[in-house]
């Protein structure tokens, strides 16, 4: 290590990772800053502040109800499509706040993508599952979307068991392909930011093993926010860790220290497995 | 009976067991009885409609357009007439009832008052009676103009099968899983792109099975065609003028004294039953392969 990236250490006291992309400190994707969300009448979050840094993987654990999920689906305003459900504060993004009332929500959700608990296969081929949302943004030749189709398939691990049956039906793959056809589907778009709302929750554990190992190098090139009910996926994957309960932040740190060392007894009895 | 296992008089008949066991036969005859009368109401009407309607099908039948009695004349005019006026009260139903089916399931929450109101009307329509929609068409689109014309008949028959198609639309498209609606949004498809290519795309065979149904429904009315297309002893092609229509033929033929004409308003029913039962077998199947 130089001693440039040495003060960069010092300057981010959260960095404990030795590969090479840690030496360098990180940047900040999504600066939350006095967050407030609420259910009609109900409110589920409770000022949170958070950074999720770029290109590293935070997961979000805490009991059901906690507000994790609510939480990632601001990310991409989700909740825009309920009326009665709205947010203050400040989600930093890109230099700026995507909370804002014009800001134009077709343009953030194909820069932040998003993965849902149960395969969602459109009712298509595998082909246009990928092609879909790729057209809604960019105006590809035949040749340039195949290539596109290939290498996002190819980085989900999913083209050599798809690519002699592309024009069939997406609902004839199973459980953990389907799952992994949203993912290449999410990343086909080229967003900066990718969210993950319990992504193997509904699948095998073989399946889920090959999605954690997916995430691991998917995050060279994405931010990615997941949200988790399972301690050890977030210790697998997890670069930082955020605990939420009852709609506020208990604590946020690396996945480490989180799991053996945390700072709150809230935490602590949560990840021991004595609530939640 | 063996005396290796000792009995503990375990088995001993049960007068209550007995009771239920009895009635469960008398529910199960009961219900059978109904049946079967009801498929025997059936068969015999299509019994009838078979050995009657046959009698009169011929090819002078179908080919020949009507005319006085004892002419050998047949119902070309009304079969084509009918065709013409059921697919283009389709034409004018489909668009009306699907997009109205899709506001009321996509924008017509459930806190919507106009959505509420549109729902409502749409419900009552389905159960007016047919002849009071052709009172009203004939009002708006036959009185004014001073004559009757198949393009009113097409209005009534579209106004029936709106509401069939609003309500199986709306029905369908809330069974598309929310999950789609956001997996849809999270790509950054606007909505209206969300509920053509997705939510409609896999709602297709149940919206497709509403219109079929809505056809089925139509393709019979006689009432509704009696002040509006009238009817017509001749070829016409015209929309604005009179037309004939197998209906509202049988209707006019089945009553007359003369013998042929008798014969030919079954040979028509026969047609109407054969195309309604040709359409329903067509929604089974359509139903079965989505």
């Amino acid at each position: 290590m130089t001693s440039g990236t040495l003060q960069g250490m010092t300057q981010d006291s959260m960095m404990t990772k030795t590969d090479p992309q840690a030496a360098k400190i990180p940047e900040v994707a999504l600066a939350v800053r006095n967050l407030n969300f609420y259910y009609g009448e109900n409110h589920a979050l409770h000022d949170i502040s958070v950074d999720f840094q770029a290109r590293r993987v935070t997961a979000m654990i805490g009991p059901s109800g906690c507000g994790k999920s609510t939480l990632l689906r601001i990310f991409n305003r989700m909740y825009d499509l309920y009326p009665g459900q709205r947010a203050t504060g400040e989600v930093m993004f890109d230099g700026r706040n995507i909370l804002d009332h014009d800001l134009d929500l077709n343009i953030l959700r194909a820069r932040v993508g998003m993965v849902f608990q149960k395969p969602t296969p459109f009712p298509m081929s595998i082909y246009d599952n990928i092609a879909f949302g790729v057209r809604l943004h960019e105006k590809l030749n035949k040749a340039d979307m195949d290539a596109r189709v290939q290498d996002v398939l190819t980085r989900v691990a999913l083209w050599n068991e798809v690519r002699d049956r592309l024009n069939a039906p997406a609902s004839g793959l199973s459980g953990g392909q389907q799952q992994r056809l949203c993912i290449a589907r999410s990343i086909a778009t080229r967003p900066e930011v990718l969210l993950l709302d319990e992504p193997t929750s509904a699948l095998d554990p073989i399946s889920t093993a090959r999605i954690e190992e997916l995430l691991d190098e998917l995050k060279e090139e994405f931010t990615i926010a997941i949200v988790t009910h399972n301690m050890q996926q977030a210790a697998r994957c997890a670069d930082q860790v955020a605990f939420f309960y009852m709609g506020r932040l208990i604590e946020v740190d690396s996945a480490d220290r989180m799991f053996t060392n945390p700072k709150q007894q809230q935490t602590q009895d949560y990840i021991t497995g004595r609530f939640g | 009976m063996s005396d290796s296992v000792v009995s503990t008089n375990g088995w001993k008949p049960n007068p209550r067991a007995a009771r239920r066991r009895s009635a469960d036969h008398v529910a199960t005859a009961f219900g059978m009885v109904m049946a079967g009368i009801l498929v025997l109401v059936l068969a015999s009407i299509l019994w009838t409609l078979l050995s009657r309607g046959l009698a009169g099908l011929s090819a002078a039948a179908i080919m020949k357009p009507m005319g006085p009695p004892g002419s050998s004349s047949g119902l070309a005019n009304a079969i084509v007439g009918s065709l013409i006026q059921t697919f283009l009260a389709l034409l004018l139903a489909t668009p009306l009832g699907l997009g109205c089916g899709i506001y009321l399931s996509e924008y017509g929450t459930d806190t919507n008052k106009f959505a509420s109101c549109v729902r409502f009307v749409s419900d009552v329509l389905m159960s007016v009676p047919s002849i009071l929609v052709g009172l009203f068409v004939y009002q708006v689109m036959v009185a004014p103009f001073g004559h009757f014309s198949a393009l009113a008949g097409s209005v009534a028959l579209a106004i029936l099968a709106v509401p069939i198609i609003v309500r199986t639309t709306e029905d369908m498209l809330r069974l598309v899983p929310t999950a789609m609606r956001e997996a849809g949004a999270a790509l950054g498809a606007t909505r209206w792109r969300v509920t053509l290519s997705l939510c409609l795309r896999s709602a297709k065979t149940g919206v497709l099975t509403g219109i079929l149904l809505a056809l089925a429904r139509v393709s019979g009315e006689t009432a509704p065609l009696l002040f509006t297309s009238l009817g017509n002893q001749n070829w016409s092609f015209s929309l604005t003028r009179p037309m004939a229509s197998l209906p509202v033929t049988i209707y006019q033929y089945a009553g007359a004294s003369y013998e042929d004409w008798v014969q030919l308003a079954w040979a028509g029913a026969l047609l109407v039953t054969m195309g309604v039962l040709a359409i329903n077998i067509a929604v089974r199947v359509s139903a079965r392969r989505g």
